[in-house]
């Protein structure tokens, strides 16, 4: 903007004077500037991981609310990130790496917990430099145990291991190795469970120490080569929910003293099969008040397991009938990338798109609520407190 | 052959990386690489198939490749077959050389790819070039093959660049090892 003389002089003048042209209408009040705080928290809040792809040294998690179709705050998460989020809901957990220069100088890998009360750091502690790196943004990378006592962190070197910390010791007690099974799903009775490049499931068992007493490995349960399943899992009441490329539902119960597998189901029928598949970063949702299931599903043959979904598949998880198939924009908003639902009992439904939109929807009707249009740069995962 | 041959190495990798878990892994890479240069060392795979549903005979009569296909700036590549990332040939590389001041990454995976041009299928080496942030342009995303990260050998989630000083991802290449001969 170019000033002139005479207006500088009158813009001067009302700096110093505090006086505007005469006006009918009373003017503003003066503000105060002064910090949000956070109000109580909502089911109806995520939690949305931004890879930032572009510049990955800048990964972001962004609070929002699905009620009020606005976002409350954010928190950094570094380069690469794994996070979970405790059991009381209080912390997230956000296993990163940072240098000391943007992105070169001194490398520091680090557990930070977020005070999700407050979005601020509330510690830390550093880690070696070994935890996996992955774009495909699982919520079994880090995870806390049920009681929130323990966390473990998936470590690829490319040496697959994971890493046992006691929460309120804030020290590493052990790292198991894990003869090139990755993830870290935890159950009951100190137990951890992770994939197996055969297509097993490792089982972990330690004590309070941290230090390995058992260890087991299950028969085969799913086909690596001809029909794998996807790291981005959903926990359930009592496992969790693997989906496969073909769209086959793999419920694994970790409930009882050994892993059982559920019979695997198909959410495509005859015709529909290896023609629609479901694809994209955070491929199920649960819905643990209604027993749905959520998958985002696109017309598309081999290698498409990362193309959005053009529709949303809903599914009773014990009946296993499909109970809609609720199409979406994907020209408009961009293919469903990840979905989440929310754990309350009128629920709602995020989904995040290839564009980064973020569409919220009536989880029981599939009714569109909001779009967002555009938040963030590449919203890959979400987390419901 | 070829079958026996990338199963023979996919068991060496394996068995390499179960036997060297926590125990001087990047040790082994900086001895090995001594003597081998660029050539990738961990994990190598049977590999993913640029048509896979119409498999190529080495030496069959080639079709006419779409002009995306011989174009190392597009996704479209016929090297590209299976790579999740930036291509380097926009941010100052090639399809097999990494930009000015960035480190190629000495692990990385293999897969085959079907060269519409020649008829022939090649072994190509997937390597990231590491060292500074993402490059930001030429993102490509096919997965023709690709596995999640439980089958490490045929995955492009991962971060290739972990064992690097440096393991900044910047960008990805697709190097030719080899006809992949029957």
């Amino acid at each position: 903007m170019r000033l002139t003389w005479p207006g500088a002089c009158a813009a001067l003048l009302m700096a110093v004077t505090g006086t505007a042209p005469a006006d009918a209408t009373p003017p503003l009040a003066a503000e105060h500037l002064s910090v949000e705080q956070l109000p109580a928290r909502s089911p109806h809040w995520a939690y949305l991981f931004d890879f930032s792809f572009n510049n990955e040294t800048d990964g972001r998690v962004y609070l929002y609310d699905g009620d009020k179709h606005r976002m409350l705050g954010q928190f950094e998460v570094g380069y690469y990130p794994n996070l979970a989020i405790s059991p009381d809901h209080q912390t997230t957990a956000i296993a990163t790496t940072y240098w000391s220069r943007g992105g070169h100088g001194t490398r520091t890998d680090v557990l930070e917990f977020e005070d999700n009360t407050s979005l601020t750091l509330r510690g830390e502690m550093l880690l070696s430099a070994k935890k996996a790196q992955s774009g495909a943004v699982s919520n079994f990378n880090v995870s806390y145990s049920a009681d929130g006592r323990f966390l473990y962190v998936t470590n690829l070197t490319p040496a697959a291991s994971f890493s046992i910390i006691d929460v309120a010791k804030n020290a590493v007690l052990s790292e198991v190795d894990t003869d090139a099974c990755v993830l870290v799903v935890p159950s009951a009775q100190r137990r951890v469970s992770s994939l197996c490049e055969n297509g097993r499931l490792l089982t972990v068992t330690h004590d309070d120490n941290g230090k390995e007493t058992a260890r087991s490995v299950s028969k085969p349960f799913f086909n690596v080569d001809k029909d794998p399943i996807f790291v981005q899992s959903v926990g359930t009441p009592t496992g969790v929910i693997h989906v496969s490329f073909l769209g086959d539902i793999y419920e694994i119960d970790l409930s009882g003293t050994e892993p059982r597998f559920v019979e695997p189901w198909a959410m495509t029928g005859p015709k529909e099969r290896g023609q629609w598949r479901p694809g994209g970063q955070q491929v199920v949702a649960y819905q643990p008040h209604s027993g749905r299931l959520y998958v985002p599903m696109h017309h598309g043959g081999e290698g498409t397991h990362k193309v959005g979904g053009s529709q949303i598949w809903v599914f009773d998880a014990k009946t296993h009938r499909r109970i809609a198939r609720w199409p979406v924009d994907a020209a408009k908003y961009g293919g469903v990338f990840s979905v989440l639902a929310t754990q309350d009992d009128h629920p709602l439904l995020f989904a995040a798109t290839e564009n980064s939109a973020l569409l919220v929807m009536d989880a029981m009707t599939g009714k569109l609520l909001h779009v967002e249009a555009k938040l963030g740069q590449t919203l890959w995962s979400m987390m419901n407190p | 052959m070829q079958q026996r041959l990338d199963r023979l190495v996919e068991l060496a990798s394996r068995g390499l990386a179960r036997r060297t878990s926590r125990r001087g892994l990047l040790g082994a890479f900086g001895m090995v690489l001594t003597g081998t240069a660029l050539l990738p060392l961990l994990p190598v795979s049977r590999g993913a198939r640029a048509e896979a549903a119409e498999p190529a005979t080495a030496g069959a009569t080639p079709k006419a490749p779409s002009k995306a296909a011989s174009d190392p700036n597009a996704c479209e590549y016929w090297k590209y077959c299976a790579i999740d990332g930036f291509l380097c040939s926009c941010c100052g590389g090639t399809s097999s050389t990494c930009p000015p001041g960035t480190q190629p990454s000495p692990i990385t995976w293999i897969g085959t790819c079907h060269n519409p041009v020649d008829g022939r299928d090649y072994i190509v080496s997937y390597n990231d070039c590491c060292g500074k942030t993402s490059c930001g342009s030429c993102m490509c995303n096919r997965n023709e093959g690709e596995k999640p990260m439980y089958r490490l050998s045929l995955n492009n989630d991962v971060n290739w660049c972990m064992a690097n000083d440096n393991p900044n991802y910047h960008c990805s290449v697709s190097v030719i090892l080899g006809v992949a001969n029957k």
